[in-house]
């Protein structure tokens, strides 16, 4: 075999390729790069350098700050405290709405009746009409039920609105499995809920860290439901993000700022450098709807 | 035919198996497990539209009253100059945000696709952002976006004096702000959506498309990207949904000053029924971005439901 | 092992019928094969008979006993997919073993009805590794060793054997011949290839379009088909079907045909007494292609045979036979021919026309005219 030589013309192309590609990644990555670096230095640095100028000496107090002194709103905790609230919140929802959605998409998909399709598009509007239409009605709602301002009532609004989205995914990772496995099952003599734990759950695997991923960082970054529903206790870290960097006094602690920005970022992040291979896929099992 | 009749047993000895009370509850298992799920949906998304369009009909304020009014929020909605200068900002930041999204996105897609060495991990570079919270975004660049310590002096303390980036605080170009951290969020989503499309294209017509002659970039301009129109059709959706839905990056980046000229409909709509106590006139504002939200959808469905029967 | 009645089974999606009333009756340890085109209800059919679908009307009975409204678990039957439908998470062991379970048999009797199926079917090394680790061959066996462990009153296969390659399902075909013969076992089987459906049943249903057509043996299928549907969907090549004209004449009933050369002959029919109706009008002949072969002296000189001159079209050798196209009355007709006579393709050769076993069909009903 001769490998084909490539001309001078199409070598610099691919020079040009890599640097194009190179420069890219370059400005997605500084936005993260400042930040940390703005993370690390003092007030002073910040006032005195640029924004890619190094720290002199790295100190964490801005961190430390971040997570337990800083000022959000109405306390002087840091953000520690609603950083727990966003896994209080979180965890059930995340947990709740999966297994419901998996069971949603196995009878939507192997378990079909009369009108299914019909019951299944329907719920699909609920991943896309704006949240404002929903925003009074179920302020009142949680109202009269006791639950305004809870991470109970949080919890249960991300359920409301997550389901939808958990149904599609196992509903259209379960079309895929012929019907025929719940067919022999049948005969075989086992019934609904049998065959979903031994038959069709053991084949979920990643159907089921794609939906966990997907609605983990959906919730874990939401911001609306969390600004509407949420009290002064109860904020998910996003909210109390948001209220550190907007309270104005004393002089503005960007350096603090960008630590307690990069913590509220750190889990979604955290997986997604983890399983990012599913994260991709959940957002486009997302996409491609129907 | 079959004349002959069937060597049925005799009546008498036959013994109908019937079905059990729990074989007959089984059977309506699918439904029952379905059912928490639908009677949430008809509740908090149907009946929610419902009361949300019924109150955009009242006087309601501070607390829902159920006194109808008419269309007299809408059309003091219209009036409204503040609403006004949200929807003109949400054309503005949506329009350029879809079209510089996609375009990026799909020249990412192509240069990616050219079997690079280290695709994955640039891929995972222009990716990251969508882990993030918009929240976070707009905190990062208003922080880089700002005049004072930002970009601007940066690339003065460079050397270039004169150099001027105050968008941040321009009421005339702070939406373009919006636009940027958006793309920097969003645009290796769509990367990704159409790197997943152009795996997808079939390579035997690559193959014979360059047998017949054609250069490389005439095959993706005249094969290729027409072969990907639903892609541009989801993420064109897509898009234009994250752009109405856009709250939390305005809230972060700009809360929608200088004044309320980043305004866009939901913080619109957020600080009238929550903050200002002029629920109507919320209610009347989510309604008119449902509708909008439906005259982009409804077609795309269609679309998908026709061509699903088609094929 | 049981019989098996339907009767009179309807089923309806919405508006489309799907069956429109069938009836069979099998006795118990009965083969039956259910052939039709694509589409003609007889993966509904298994279905409704497994309980996996309901019936719209009409009656399902095992034995004595009415299951048209029992559930799938309560009818003890079992099915073979064509696509195996193996449940991937579990060994072949516990795929075998996983109705047994479900019915509580306990762990001891359930590994000995592993091993006895295993043995049968020759799985035995098999038993500890998941499917996906299964040839293609291997999960066909496994599946019906998931079949054969329960030992049901009825055994369902859909196409078991058309995933395989055309050795292996030879080979599958045989296999599953002998278990039926040793076993016993009432079946009922879908196929699209004829000479599975041949080979194994014992009876076999032709449908079309959610009715039956014909339920008989294998032979009476055969020699003996209804109507032209019938006749032309079994065998391969497929029955020659002639338009000609019914004539009397002083040699007795008879059709006259030109070749494609134009040259006419005259050939004599059986049950003439049968056809009285049609005389001087349009028939169509139905001649199956193993009954136009070269001439051979052993037949020469009986009533219903006949030496005809024919211009050779095309010459498809196959090994054991050679297909010969020729042309009669304006349609291409396929004659099976020894491979040591000579048939050079544009010329014209005698062949011999043996008429004991045509059948005859309305032109325009397509129904026979001439059954007993
Ligand atoms: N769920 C359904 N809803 C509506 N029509 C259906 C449904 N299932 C099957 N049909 C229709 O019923 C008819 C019979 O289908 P069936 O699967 O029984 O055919 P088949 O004889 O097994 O075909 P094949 O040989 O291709 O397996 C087909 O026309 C099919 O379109
Ligand atoms: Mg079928």
């Amino acid at each position: 075999m001769v490998k084909p030589q490539k001309t001078l013309n199409q070598q610099l192309l691919r020079y040009g390729l890599y640097v194009l590609l190179g420069v890219a990644a370059l400005v997605y990555l500084l936005p993260l790069w400042v930040m940390l670096l703005t993370s690390l230095k003092d007030v002073e640095e910040i006032r005195n350098g640029t924004l890619l100028s190094l720290p002199g000496t790295i100190n964490f107090d801005a961190w430390s700050k971040a997570w337990s002194g800083a000022c959000t709103g109405s306390t002087c905790d840091g953000i520690a405290p609603f950083f727990a609230n966003s896994f209080r919140i979180v965890i059930p929802a995340v947990l709740i709405s999966t297994l419901v959605g998996s069971l949603n998409g196995y009878v939507l998909s192997l378990w079909k009746f009369r009108g299914s399709e019909i019951l299944f598009g329907a719920m699909l509007v609920g991943c896309f009409i704006p949240f404002q239409v929903i925003l009074l009605p179920m302020a009142r709602m949680l109202a009269m039920l006791g639950l305004a301002n809870t991470v109970t009532g949080l919890v249960l609004v991300h359920i409301t609105y997550g389901i939808a989205f958990t149904t599609l995914f196992f509903r259209n990772f379960y079309v895929g499995l012929p019907k025929e496995l719940i067919s022999a099952a049948r005969l075989d003599g086992a019934g609904f809920f049998f065959i979903f734990r031994r038959v069709v759950l053991p084949l979920s695997t990643p159907i089921i860290v794609v939906c966990v991923i997907w609605q983990f960082t959906q919730i874990w970054n939401d911001f609306l439901f969390g600004v509407v529903f949420s009290g002064a206790q109860t904020q998910p870290v996003t909210v109390a993000l948001n209220n550190l960097v907007n309270t104005s006094f004393g002089g503005k602690e960007y350096n603090v700022d960008m630590a307690a920005a990069l913590i509220a970022a750190l889990p979604t992040l955290l997986v997604y450098v983890l399983a990012g291979k599913y994260f991709v896929r959940g957002l486009t099992a997302g996409a491609v709807k129907g | 035919m079959n004349e002959k009749a069937l060597p049925l047993p005799e009546t008498g000895s036959v013994r109908p198996v019937a079905l059990s009370f729990q074989d007959r509850l089984a059977a309506q298992l699918p439904k029952l497990v379905l059912a928490p799920t639908v009677i949430v949906t008809l509740v908090a998304v149907y009946g929610y539209m419902i009361w949300t369009g019924l109150l955009s009909f009242t006087s309601s304020r501070i607390l829902p009253s159920w006194k109808f009014i008419g269309t007299a929020q809408y059309s003091k909605l219209m009036e409204n100059d503040r609403w006004g200068v949200s929807v003109e900002n949400l054309i503005i930041f949506g329009g350029l945000f879809i079209l510089v999204c996609l375009v990026l996105g799909v020249l990412m897609a192509i240069l990616l696709d050219q079997k690079i060495r280290a695709e994955g991990a640039l891929r995972t570079i222009y990716l990251y952002p969508m882990a993030i919270s918009f929240i976070v975004t707009g905190t990062a660049w208003k922080w880089l976006l700002n005049p004072g310590l930002g970009l601007q002096k940066t690339i003065r303390d460079w050397g270039f004096e004169s150099f001027t980036f105050d968008w941040l605080v321009n009421p005339d170009m702070v939406v373009y702000c919006l636009v940027i951290a958006a793309v920097w969020q969003s645009s290796g989503f769509v990367m990704a959506l159409f790197l997943a499309g152009l795996r997808g294209v079939d390579q035997e017509m690559i193959k014979a498309a360059q047998l017949d002659g054609a250069s490389m970039p005439m095959i993706y301009r005249r094969i290729i990207l027409p072969s990907l129109k639903p892609v541009f059709f989801s993420a064109f959706v897509i898009l234009s949904h994250i752009a109405i839905k856009s709250f939390d990056l305005v809230a972060a980046l700009t809360g929608g000053g200088p004044g309320y000229s980043s305004d866009l409909p939901a913080i619109f709509m957020y600080q009238h029924a929550f903050t200002r106590g002029q629920m109507g006139l919320g209610a009347a504002s989510a309604m008119v971005m449902l509708g909008g939200v439906l005259a982009i959808l409804v077609p795309y469905l269609y679309s998908e439901l026709r061509s699903k029967k088609n094929g | 092992m049981a019989s098996l009645t339907i009767d009179n089974v309807t089923k309806s999606y919405g508006q489309t019928q799907v069956l429109k009333g069938i009836n069979i009756a099998i006795e118990k340890g009965e083969f039956l094969i259910l052939v039709g085109p694509s589409g003609c209800g007889k993966s509904t059919l298994m279905n409704s008979i497994a309980g996996l679908e309901d019936v719209t009307g009409g009656r399902i009975l095992i034995g004595n006993a009415d299951i048209t409204q029992a559930a799938p678990k309560d009818r003890d039957i079992a099915m073979v997919f064509q696509s195996y439908a193996l449940y991937p998470n579990m060994s072949v062991r516990e795929n075998i073993a996983f109705g047994l379970e479900i019915r509580k048999v306990p762990k001891v009797e359930r590994e000995q009805e592993v091993q006895r199926v295993a043995s049968l079917l020759q799985i035995e090394p098999l038993l500890d590794r998941k499917p996906g680790q299964l040839s293609g061959g291997q999960r066909q066996r496994v599946a019906m060793g998931r079949a054969l462990a329960r030992r049901p009153k009825l055994y369902l296969f859909d196409e078991p054997l058309s995933n395989l390659d055309a050795k292996l399902r030879v080979e599958m075909r045989t296999e599953i011949k002998k278990l039926h013969q040793r076993l016993g076992t009432t079946i009922v089987y879908v196929t699209h290839d004829q000479i599975e459906a041949m080979t194994l049943a014992d009876r076999i249903a032709v449908m079309r379009g959610g009715e039956l057509l014909q339920l008989g043996t294998p032979q009476e299928i055969y020699d003996n088909p209804v109507n032209k549907f019938v006749a032309g969907f079994m065998g391969s090549p497929a029955m020659n079907f002639v338009p000609c004209t019914l004539v009397a004449s002083d040699r007795g009933l008879g059709v006259e045909i030109t070749d494609g050369a134009g040259n006419p002959s005259w050939l004599p029919v059986p049950n003439a007494e049968r056809l009285g109706g049609y005389i001087g009008k349009q028939v169509i002949l139905g001649v199956r292609p193993e009954m136009i072969t070269d001439p051979v002296p052993h037949k020469a000189g009986e009533a219903m045979v006949c030496e005809v001159p024919m211009k050779v079209l095309v010459t498809e050798p196959t090994g054991a036979d050679t297909m010969l196209v020729a042309e009669v009355n304006g349609v291409e007709i396929n004659c099976r021919i020894n491979p040591g006579y000579s048939t050079p393709v544009g010329q014209v050769v005698p062949l011999m026309f043996d008429m004991s076993k045509v059948v005859f069909f309305d032109p325009t009903t397509e129904e026979r005219i001439d059954r007993a």
